[in-house]
This record gives C-alpha cells, sequence and structure tokens, in this order.
C-alpha cells in the first residue's frame, strides 16, 4: 500500500471520531487503531517517576499537590547536602535563600556540582536525603 | 600561618641538597645561628625531611627544584599562553582549589591558574585531605569559565583531564600510568595524583570549573604516614631522581588546557578510546559503595557517557555515574 495513502487515511481517522478502521485491498490489509499507543504512553509514565517518590518515603502521597518553585536536578549524581561531611548543611528548610546561593552539591565523576539557586524565597522542603542517588530532572527543594 | 621571607631564603639555599652548616647560613643571610636553627625546626611544620649532622650542618632530605614561573613559561606553548589569563605561585595557600573558588565568586577571568609549594588544607573529594608538604609536589588549579555547557556536559570532562595527566607524563618518558574510574591517576596499583573537579554555574551553562591536580612527586615516608591507601610517587615509577618539575608543569599546562579549552567542542566521545586504554579497573572484581548501598561485581568498563559499569553477580550491568569504587583484593 502506498505510505500516502496510509497518510490520508490516518488523517481521515483524526479528523472523525472511528476509534479503529481496517481496510483490505487483495492480498494487503491495515489496520489503524487510535487508541492502542497512548496508554502504553500513559503506563511507562508513571515507571519512570517512581524512584523520584522514593527517597521522600515517609508521608506525601502522591496527589500530593506541590506549590512553589521547585530546584530540580540538572544532572545524575549523588546528592550532598554540605560541602564536606560533618560541615554545616547548605540550607534547612525555613531558611530564606537568594538567587545564586547553593543549595546542594551534587556528585558526578566525581565533579562536584554547586546547584545554586534559581529563585529567591523560603526553602519549604528539602526532598532527598543527604548522600543519595538522584537522577536528571528528580525535584531537590521547594522555594516558595 | 605564613612563609617568611628568612625561612624562604634559607630554603633556596638548602634547595641543592647539600650540607650548609649553620655559620655558612648565618653568615649569608646575616642573622644569628639561633635564627637560623629556629627556622630550621620550622621546616618539619612545612613538611620538609633534613638532617642535622654536626661538623657538616644541615642538609635537606632530598633536593627541590622550586617553582619558577619564568621556567614553566619556557616549557609553555603560544597556544597555552594565549589562554592563561594570570599566573600566581603561592608558597602557601589553604587550597589552590579554594582559592579558585573564591576567585570565581568574585568574578575572575578565565584561565587563571594557581599553584602553590605548600597546601595548609589540601583536599580531595568530600572533606579528605589531600597530603601537600611543601616544595615537592605538584598542586595546581585552573578557573575555566564554559560559555555553552552546564554540568551534565561537563561530567565527562573529568575523564578527559585524567588523559591530559597520562599525555604529559609520556612525553617525559613516564609511561606505567593508568586510570582509576574516573579520574585518579594510579601507576601499579598505588595512587599517583588526584583530580577534583568542582562546578557551579546554570544547568544549561554558563558555568564556571575549578579543574584540580595534584600529583607526587616525592613524598617521604614522615609525611605519607596519614594516608589510608597505597600510594606512590613519581620519583619511584620513572626511577628519576631529579624530575625536572618546572618542565613537568609546563607540558602538564599545555595538555590540561588543550583539553580542557577544546572540550565544549569535542565532548566526551573524543576521548572515551584513549580512556578504556588506561582503565585500571576493567575485569576485576570490585565493590562500589553508595549511600547506604554496596554492589560487588566485575567491572566492564565505561559506557560512552563515561559511566562505570559493573556486572552483578546475578549477570545485570549497571551503570554508575558516582559512587566509591575499590578493587577487592584478589
Amino acid at each position: 500500500m502506498d505510505i500516502r495513502k496510509i497518510k490520508k487515511l490516518i488523517e481521515i481517522i483524526e479528523e472523525s471520531d472511528i476509534a479503529e478502521l481496517e481496510i483490505k485491498e487483495g492480498e494487503e490489509a491495515i489496520r489503524i487503531s487510535r487508541y492502542s499507543a497512548p496508554p502504553i504512553t500513559y503506563a511507562a509514565a508513571p515507571a519512570v517517576a517512581a524512584p523520584a517518590v522514593n527517597p521522600v518515603l515517609t508521608p506525601a502521597p502522591a496527589e500530593e499537590k506541590i506549590t512553589g518553585h521547585v530546584v530540580k536536578s540538572p544532572m545524575v549524581g549523588t546528592f550532598y547536602r554540605s560541602a564536606s561531611p560533618g560541615t554545616k548543611a547548605f540550607v534547612e528548610v525555613g531558611h530564606s535563600v537568594r538567587s545564586g546561593d547553593t543549595l546542594c552539591i551534587i556528585e558526578a565523576m566525581k565533579i562536584l556540582n554547586q546547584i545554586e539557586a534559581d529563585k529567591n524565597g523560603t526553602v519549604t522542603k528539602i526532598l532527598v536525603e543527604n548522600a543519595e542517588p538522584v537522577e536528571y530532572g528528580q525535584p531537590l527543594f521547594i522555594i516558595e | 600561618m605564613h612563609i617568611s621571607q628568612r625561612q624562604k631564603s634559607i630554603i633556596k639555599l638548602l634547595a641543592d641538597g647539600a650540607f650548609h652548616s649553620g655559620t655558612e647560613l648565618a653568615a649569608t643571610l646575616g642573622v644569628s645561628r639561633s635564627a637560623v636553627w629556629k627556622q630550621i625546626n620550622g621546616l618539619s611544620d612545612l613538611g620538609l625531611g633534613y638532617a642535622s649532622v654536626s661538623g657538616k650542618g644541615y642538609r635537606l632530605e632530598k633536593p627541590l627544584e622550586l617553582l619558577s614561573q619564568d621556567q614553566i613559561y619556557q616549557g609553555i606553548n603560544s597556544n597555552t599562553r594565549e589562554l592563561i589569563s594570570s599566573f600566581e605561585i603561592h608558597d602557601q595557600i589553604n587550597s589552590t582549589n579554594s582559592y579558585l573558588m573564591a576567585c570565581a565568586r568574585n568574578n575572575a577571568p578565565s584561565g587563571l591558574i594557581c599553584m602553590a609549594e605548600h597546601q595548609i588544607a589540601g583536599k580531595g573529594r568530600r572533606g579528605r585531605h589531600w597530603v601537600s608538604p611543601f616544595g615537592n609536589n605538584i598542586y595546581l588549579s585552573i578557573l575555566w569559565r564554559f560559555q555553552q555547557s552546564g554540568p551534565e556536559v561537563l561530567s565527562g570532562l573529568s575523564l578527559a583531564i585524567g588523559i591530559a595527566v597520562i599525555r604529559a607524563l609520556k612525553q617525559h618518558h613516564i609511561h606505567n600510568i593508568e586510570l582509576k574510574w574516573p579520574n585518579d591517576i594510579y601507576s601499579q596499583g598505588k595512587k599517583l595524583g588526584g583530580i577534583l573537579v568542582e562546578v557551579s554555574g546554570e544547568s544549561e551553562g554558563p558555568c564556571v570549573a575549578i579543574i584540580g591536580l595534584g600529583l607526587n612527586l616525592y613524598l617521604s615516608e614522615t609525611e605519607a604516614v596519614t594516608i589510608t591507601q597505597a600510594w606512590t610517587d613519581l620519583t619511584k615509577v620513572s626511577g628519576q631522581n631529579r624530575l625536572p618539575r618546572n618542565q613537568l608543569v609546563g607540558t602538564l599546562l599545555n595538555q590540561l588546557i588543550a583539553v580542557i579549552s577544546g572540550y565544549e567542542e569535542v565532548g566526551i566521545k573524543a576521548y572515551l578510546d584513549e580512556w578504556r586504554t588506561y582503565d585500571c579497573l576493567k575485569n576485576r572484581q570490585a565493590t562500589m559503595r553508595l549511600a547506604n548501598q554496596q554492589i560487588n561485581g566485575i567491572v566492564e568498563g565505561i559506557d560512552s557517557n563515561g559511566l562505570l559499569l559493573i556486572k552483578r553477580p546475578d549477570g545485570t550491568v549497571q551503570a554508575f555515574a558516582s559512587g566509591e569504587v575499590t578493587f577487592n583484593s584478589e
């Protein structure tokens, strides 16, 4: 079947309410279904997000609304709240921070990355435990 | 803490490694013999070993080649020279990395180099101490600003720096060097040097990196007593008793700055194959410690992003971006 023909069929389905369309043309057959793909995508998303919820463990059911500004991890690595073991944490809940202040260190490949606040405000939540591994895009802090 | 001019003068006189009598030192410096004795006594605080033999005088345990910007500059090429904005040599400093971190906060330009003869608080990662006695080793930090890269992109730089160090040592005919992921400099299973990179800035760039190198040229047993892992130095590794310290710094700067300045363009891909030829963990039993976990397995090398691959006993392979990896005794 001509690819242009298939494209046209898809367009027709998109404009309509048809859920599934099957056409037979001699030896060839094509079935186009509009609802089979999306459910797979939706199923995959929570699986990826799950590890991010883990470190919190304690209360927070998934539906809890996160308000305020979320500082996310720009990389995969290990999260540290202080410059070195035994020294004071960069920030605690309740601290007010200014844009550019160091919030934590994320270590990857022995590079120590100082993660800075990108907004002025008060730290209302610290979402990761010291020395825990973090994923790309994982929420670390909430600043309000 | 500060090294006085008088102490520096005595060190310079003793640098040749020959015996110098108290009388001779006192006369040359125009001070009393007891003043000389006091200065000599202070050498141990700097980590300098010396012998005192009655009738002969004082002698350093090992001759010193003190850092000299002129001599270093004789060994650097025009490309490197152009990219260095400023070059500082300190007799004594807390830590060359900490100093440049402070400079970065005060908007110091890219290409600032800091070296020191002695670090009071030389540091490794996560608060570890880097043994940094006076005058024998290399403590070198470079401040570099990356315009287009954030921390994610720069993580591979860590591996590339290790290659720069090996390339420099090869130019000095020192060949038996290996890398332990991600960038410890090793020789025959013993640590020879370490690299500490500290980055701050925005996730999409620009950001500033402080790239620090500590390389052992000569460490006395007395100084090394606090080191908790197998260590070595270039004197042992190369069999050369008098390494040309300033020339070595020049070569290191050429290689380091070439890698650092070109990194945004070529990325880690340009270094993977070369890195793999120096990998001293590959196919070895190792333990990875990460937060509360401990993973045992066989190291399979690095992936295309420079992450360490460990094959667990159940056959699954896991990639690590961070963590403490140690050889297992075989």
